[in-house]
Formats: C-alpha cells, sequence, structure tokens
C-alpha cells in the first residue's frame, strides 16, 4: 500500500486540487438547506466583501451545490476579464 | 449549561459548559440573535441542544476577545453571529460523510481515497476553519484556476502578498497539526 502523503510532501496544487475536489462532491445537500441566492453567490464573485459575504462564504465550506456554483461564476467572471 | 425548552428557543446560561463566563454584554447579544443562530443552526445540525451549547461556546469565546479588544462592543450581535456560524460548520464539516465503497475504492474520488489522501483532508479542514474571509476566498479563487496576480488584484494587494497570506495559514495549520 501507498504510503499516504505527509503535510511536508503536499504541494500546493495538488493542496487546492483536493480541496476542489472534495469541496464539490463531499456534501451533496440535495434539499438544498441553507443555500443562499443566486444572487447573493454573483454578488461575492464579483465584489467579495466579509461585511456583505461571511455567512455565505462560510457556507461554501459546507455545501458542494453552492460550491460548483461558485466556482463557475468565478470562471465565468475570469473568462469575461481575459476577453 | 443552556436550557432547551420544548419549542425552538432557549436560554443562555452566563457560563459555557466549560466554566468560562460569558459577558453580560455579550449575553444580551445571544438572546438578540437566537432566532438566527437557531435558524441557521436547525438547517445544518437539526439538534437544538448542540446549537445551543455552540451558541454558549460562541458568546464565551466573543466574551474573552472583548476583554482584549473593547471596539468590538460596536457591532457585538454581527460577530458572534459570525463565530456561532464558525463553529456551527465546523461541527457540520467533522460530522460523518457516508460514501458508497465504489466511490472508496476508486481512485478517481481524490477526497473519498482512505489512505493516499488522509492527511491532506485533516490539513484542508483545518486549513479552512482557520482561514478568515478574504484568505477562504482567496483559496477559492485558487481553487477556481486563478493566478496569484489575478488574485491580488481582486484583493488589492500584490501577487506575493496573496501567495503569503494562504501560505501563512498553511504553514500555521501544519505546525499545528504537525503533519
Amino acid at each position: 500500500m501507498a504510503e499516504p502523503k505527509r503535510g511536508k510532501d503536499i504541494k500546493e496544487e495538488e493542496f487546492f486540487a483536493f480541496g476542489k475536489s472534495y469541496l464539490s462532491e463531499a456534501f451533496p445537500n440535495p434539499q438544498r438547506i441553507g443555500c443562499p441566492p443566486d444572487s447573493e453567490l454573483t454578488s461575492m464573485a464579483e465584489h467579495p466583501n466579509e461585511a456583505a459575504h461571511s455567512i455565505v462564504s462560510q457556507h461554501l465550506t459546507c455545501c458542494s451545490p453552492c460550491f460548483n456554483r461558485y466556482m463557475e461564476l468565478l470562471a465565468e467572471l475570469k473568462k469575461r476579464k481575459t476577453e | 449549561m443552556a436550557g432547551v425548552g420544548p419549542s425552538t428557543s432557549f436560554r443562555i446560561s452566563p457560563v459555557d459548559r466549560r466554566g468560562r463566563k460569558i459577558d453580560p454584554a455579550v449575553l444580551a447579544a445571544a438572546e438578540e440573535i437566537i432566532p438566527r443562530a437557531v435558524s441557521h443552526g436547525m438547517k445544518l445540525l437539526g439538534d437544538l441542544a448542540v446549537i445551543a451549547n455552540l451558541l454558549e461556546e460562541a458568546a464565551a469565546v466573543v466574551s474573552r476577545r472583548l476583554q482584549s479588544d473593547p471596539s468590538l462592543i460596536l457591532n457585538l450581535p454581527g460577530y458572534l453571529l459570525v463565530c456561532f456560524v464558525k463553529k456551527v460548520n465546523r461541527v457540520k464539516r467533522r460530522q460523518v460523510v457516508t460514501v458508497s465503497l465504489s466511490e472508496a475504492v476508486l481512485p478517481k474520488v481524490a477526497w473519498a481515497d482512505p489512505s493516499g489522501q488522509l492527511y491532506t483532508k485533516i490539513l484542508f479542514d483545518e486549513f479552512l476553519a482557520r482561514c478568515d474571509f478574504i484568505t477562504r476566498d482567496m483559496a477559492s479563487l485558487r481553487m477556481a484556476g486563478y493566478s496569484w496576480a489575478e488574485i491580488g488584484r481582486v484583493h488589492g494587494m500584490s501577487a506575493h502578498s496573496a501567495e503569503e497570506r494562504v501560505r501563512y495559514v498553511f504553514q500555521q495549520v501544519r505546525g499545528k497539526l504537525k503533519i
């Protein structure tokens, strides 16, 4: 069996790739409990602000559908900025 | 210890379950946010007793913080609510996630690989718990494929500062967990 990776062996890219995979699948939340409206996710993607989006940001760490939607919005925004 | 009534409300005790005192101003703020706290906590955890304990713990933490930073009094309910939400989410993240056997044996599901990703999962959970709003958003941007320069622009700082801010939390977590 392969040795588990220790912290010092974990590269940044690998760490965030893992994080993305983990957050996008580990918290299915099929009933969409506690999910913010799409407009709040959009607003946070465009102008992240602690006072306005603190709770939404926390929610993203335990809701895969919202996390995936936020990733989509960030990708769209990145695309728009590079065009 | 909090007194949990039959309804969806409860009373906050001036001392949390670990015996830490709660400042009267924080106690008043806690009473004020109970409806929102219960609403949020019930959606995620569904257990009023756990929610009451978490709110007391958050109140005790904020009471201690208030002693060192009296300016918190300006938005005590807001600060307390954020502290409470963090605690709820932390408990939620630590709840057992059931994984089907087929997922567990498929190496393509990185987070479900029980051996290779064990330390990464522990590190990542602790990393999220330690991040403030900006650092967490920077991590999200990184996960969405942004460069450090782009992340820096979003948050009004240099690429180097952005990278160092995230790296600092990562190193702190690694140091704390010694992995």
